[in-house]
């Protein structure tokens, strides 16, 4: 499959701009691929996705229904259910990061007031060696590492925001219980050294803190001498949970905290999601369609909310959306996908204003701008085709409007069109010869541009 | 008689009706029971005093939040549930509906016996909750309404035959093959072909199924359609196409939409006119041109702004603050002023908006024991420790209370545990003309002086 292309990652990592450009990614994906199997065949969901996410840069996954962004973002944090899902290849390296030896997170000059820098490769110090894939960064690959590193990485250093916050909220739990759930997991050393404990009687309550205490350990903790220390610490971790919440700007946090999700309105669900989220300032914030549910006056706060505390933390934002107008105004960088596969990547600004592949255009003609006379919008016919074993072709040639006798049989490689990584998959831009087609078989390029 | 009579015993079955729907005055209130006797507590107003006219041949946009009312007031008109108060009257003419504005300004208890018969003429010819069985089925098959989800309103154990024939057969418009045959045609109408008769909706997809529901609202060839929310589960290139379809069938057919969206660029491009609605009233009206150029309601102007596009440098954003208040207990006032970004003094605070406002502080609150309200702008609130009733009123009068709430206190006294909250009181803001053929419900823009007024009752 010549659309995987698994281009040395070398050449891959172009950010926004020059600053960026010799950085690491935080997240390299290299030729993804996740397949479902149904009765009626396998489903290729996932085929072939390559995409950075650099530091502290939002990349936004557009697509329509259907097209697998939802299924890469899960994917990174091996969320989809399996079976009927299978990772059938390809790569999800991460090089997390670290609170800044220089200032211990309180932001300086070394880390750009983040707080935060790359942590060096455990196996070459930093050097560069063949673990890191030369990147002298601690890496892993988060499709085969083992479930319990993963479990610490989920929620920590990668959080997610789902799409409706009425359903990924627990309606039996209060705010305070879910996001105590966040810290337990991730933060019980912090919460019990915090609280003044040694590390002796600390062994036992961080386990009652994580809730993984056995029968007769929480009856212990409910005795008087550790049930006082219990207290300190459960104080200290309402202190963190209302830090937390405020920090998405809810008024009176404190009420917030003891309140059930049925009792808030959506935007003020969305941001105790984001407040659990964001509460160990992970490095990669992946945002499923957040504002999807959401009113406009509210999902414009929403975004605010989430580009002023990525513009604080550094943090990585994926946004996965559907909606292309929305997506504009938010990210640095966009791709996007059709079909299980990445139509265009580049920078944001440059795929609104100039975009390359076919389906980009015809989704941006897609949405009414004013003036545009009634009945007049350029619809693109016909659906997205079924994904049960795809043959080689471009996925979009049925509903191209310049498809080709080549378009059917050769699938276009995901190349660089615009220097310096505005890429996009379509033989428009290629030359017959290199993907071995005949010059009169390939779509015509005057008609294109 | 007058002439005005000859055009309503005429009736629902005139072609020549200048409006297909008006609305006067219409609400909705829906109870809320509370306990094992299921008493009702209070109401949800969701919609509150709306009146507005559907021009033939064109499309109007309602537009607004959710939870603002628009969909209920799109079920009210569609008859699918009765208004609590007012009407919704079908096919007026321009001198019909002149007449009813001026016998409905009149108060009912002023009106004179003569005016009130004219008006009980007018009702049964054309007023929908009180027409004739044979002119109610008439009604009924020229206004069909088209849902959301498409997947919900389409029946999962019928055939798409049976789904597009039902409204064919209910009205004995066809049978046999020829119902198939029309069945067909209006497939084929909406881009489906006869391939399709005997599928279930389940083998569509989202576009597909709503193209049936086009199909089945279209099969009767009615005057009009309620289109509510008709693209909004839908894919930006499917909603494209699906709104390319309304708008040839409307070219063709000469229908009439009542287009229901939260979707401010698919109103825009849809619509003739624009209805803004925040909490059950409508907040701006006017034709859409005018509206997405210059807006005059602060509400207009920030769903606007919040609107993201595709084309166009950075707006200059203010954001709403809040969320939409409480539909069973509505600000008063404009009911827009606890989110106002230009929210002046006179706008209509009131003791709710006080409270509010010391909620949102830490210890604002605490240790509220008793409220005897004698109005919304009036009330007194008993604390726990006279400490407390001192942070209270300390809360109100501190920096960040808003300016505008603050300049609207006429009194602010503890006595003791007590402190006495005082507003000065304020009438609800009326829809008023700002520019031609635009309406809006500001104070800012109309001109109003509701302060004096009710100082001077």
């Amino acid at each position: 499959m010549s659309a995987t292309d698994p281009t040395s990652p070398a050449s891959m990592h172009s950010g926004t701009g020059p600053a960026l450009a010799e950085r690491v990614p935080l997240v390299s994906v290299e030729g993804l691929r996740v397949h479902f199997t149904s009765k009626r065949g396998v489903v290729h969901a996932v085929d072939g996705v390559t995409l950075d996410i650099g530091d502290g840069e939002t990349v936004a996954l557009v697509g329509e229904t259907g097209s697998g962004k939802s299924v890469t973002a899960k994917s990174l944090l091996r969320l989809i259910p399996r079976p009927p899902g299978v990772i059938a290849g390809g790569k999800a390296l991460f090089r997390s990061k670290m609170p800044c030896p220089g200032c211990r997170g309180a932001g300086c000059v070394d880390c750009g007031q983040t707080g935060r820098v790359g942590e060096p490769c455990t196996a070459c110090a930093g050097a560069g060696c063949g673990v890191c894939g030369q990147s002298g960064r601690s890496t892993v690959d988060l499709l085969t590492i083992p479930e319990d590193e993963l479990r610490d990485i989920r929620g920590n250093r990668i959080a997610m925001i789902f799409q409706d916050p009425g359903k990924a909220l627990n309606p039996a739990l209060t705010i305070r219980a879910q996001i105590a759930e966040v810290f337990a997991e991730h933060r019980s050393d912090e919460l019990v050294s915090e609280a003044g404990l040694d590390d002796e009687s600390g062994r036992l309550l961080r386990r009652a803190v994580r809730n993984r205490g056995r029968f007769f350990e929480r009856r212990l903790g409910s005795l008087p001498p550790l049930r006082s220390q219990r207290r300190r610490v459960d104080a200290v971790l309402d202190g963190r949970i209302v830090e937390a919440l405020a920090d998405t700007r809810i008024p009176n946090p404190v009420k917030i905290m003891r309140s059930y999700p049925h009792e808030l309105s959506g935007g003020m669900k969305q941001r105790v999601m984001i407040a659990q989220a964001l509460a160990c300032d992970p490095d990669l914030l992946i945002a499923d369609e957040p504002t999807t549910a959401l009113d406009v006056t509210i999902q414009a706060r929403i975004l605010d909310l989430i580009g002023e505390l990525q513009a604080r933390r550094g943090t990585s934002v994926l946004y996965i959306s559907h909606d292309l107008s929305l997506v504009r105004g938010i990210a640095d960088r966009a791709a996007v996908m059709y079909a299980g596969m990445l139509a265009e990547v580049g920078p944001a600004e440059q795929i609104f204003a100039d975009p390359l592949h076919p389906y980009t255009r015809g989704l941006l003609a897609a949405i009414p701008t004013p003036g545009m006379g009634r009945g007049r919008l350029a619809a693109i016919e016909g659906t997205v085709p079924e994904l049960i074993d795809p043959p080689p072709a471009c996925r979009f040639h049925t509903r191209c409007p310049h498809a080709a006798t080549a378009c059917a049989r050769t699938d276009p490689p995901l190349a660089i069109r615009q220097p310096p990584d505005h890429r996009a998959a379509c033989l428009l831009y290629d030359d017959a010869a290199e993907v071995g087609e005949r010059p009169e078989d390939m779509p015509d390029r005057s008609a294109a541009s | 008689m007058t002439a005005l009579g000859v055009t309503s015993t005429a009736g629902p079955s005139s072609q020549v009706a200048d409006y297909v729907i008006s609305v006067r005055g219409v609400r909705k209130h829906f109870p809320i029971k509370e306990g094992v006797l299921q008493r009702v507590t209070g109401h949800v107003r969701a919609v509150d005093d709306v009146s507005f006219d559907v021009p033939r041949g064109k499309t109007v946009g309602l537009v607004g939040e959710s939870g603002c009312g628009k969909s209920t007031l799109g079920r009210v008109i569609s008859g699918l549930t009765d208004a609590t108060e007012g009407g919704v009257y079908f096919r007026l003419s321009h001198a019909a509906k002149d007449r009813l504005d001026e016998l409905l300004a009149i108060p009912e208890a002023e009106r004179s016996a003569a005016e009130g018969r004219e008006l009980a003429e007018i009702d049964r010819a054309h007023r929908i909750d009180a027409l004739g069985k044979d002119r109610w089925r008439e009604y009924r098959r020229n206004c069909q309404v088209v849902f959301q989800d498409a997947f919900a309103s389409l029946n999962p154990r019928h055939l798409v035959k049976d789904i597009i024939g039902r409204p064919l057969r209910i009205h004995h418009e066809a049978s046999g093959t020829q119902l198939t045959e029309r069945i067909v045609d209006l497939l084929e109408s909406v881009g489906l072909g006869s391939q399709h008769l005997y599928r279930f909706p389940h083998q569509f997809s989202g576009g597909q199924r709503q193209r049936i529901s086009i199909a089945r609202a279209v099969a009767l060839d009615p005057e009009f359609i309620v289109l509510d929310e008709p693209t909004s589960a839908l894919d930006v290139s499917v909603q494209a196409q699906i709104l390319n379809l309304l708008h040839d069938l409307q070219e063709q057919r000469g229908l009439t939409y009542l287009f229901i969206s939260h979707d401010l660029n698919v109103v825009e491009h849809m619509s003739d006119r624009i209805i803004v609605m925040y909490l059950g009233q409508i907040a701006e009206t006017g034709p859409s041109e005018q509206i997405f150029a210059a807006a005059r309601h602060p509400y207009t102007e920030a769903l606007l702004e919040a609107n993201p596009a595709v084309e166009g440098g950075a707006r200059a954003v203010t954001r709403l603050k809040g969320s939409v208040p409480d539909p069973a207990r509505p600000p008063q006032g404009c009911r827009f002023h606890t989110r106002c970004p230009v929210v002046t003094s006179q706008c209509g605070w009131e003791v709710d908006d006080a409270v509010t406002e010391a909620e949102l502080r830490d210890s604002g609150l605490d240790g509220l024991s008793g409220v005897s309200r004698q109005s919304a702008f009036s009330a007194d609130l008993t604390f726990e420790t006279e400490a407390q009733a001192a942070a209270f009123v300390a809360q109100l009068q501190a920096q960040e209370t808003p300016e505008p709430l603050a300049a609207a206190l006429t009194e602010l006294r503890q006595t003791g545990t007590d402190v006495s909250v005082r507003f000065q009181p304020v009438v609800p803001v009326r829809l008023e003309r700002v520019g031609p053929d635009q309406l809006s419900a500001c104070l800012l823009h109309t001109g109003q002086q509701p302060a004096a007024e009710a100082v001077a009752r």
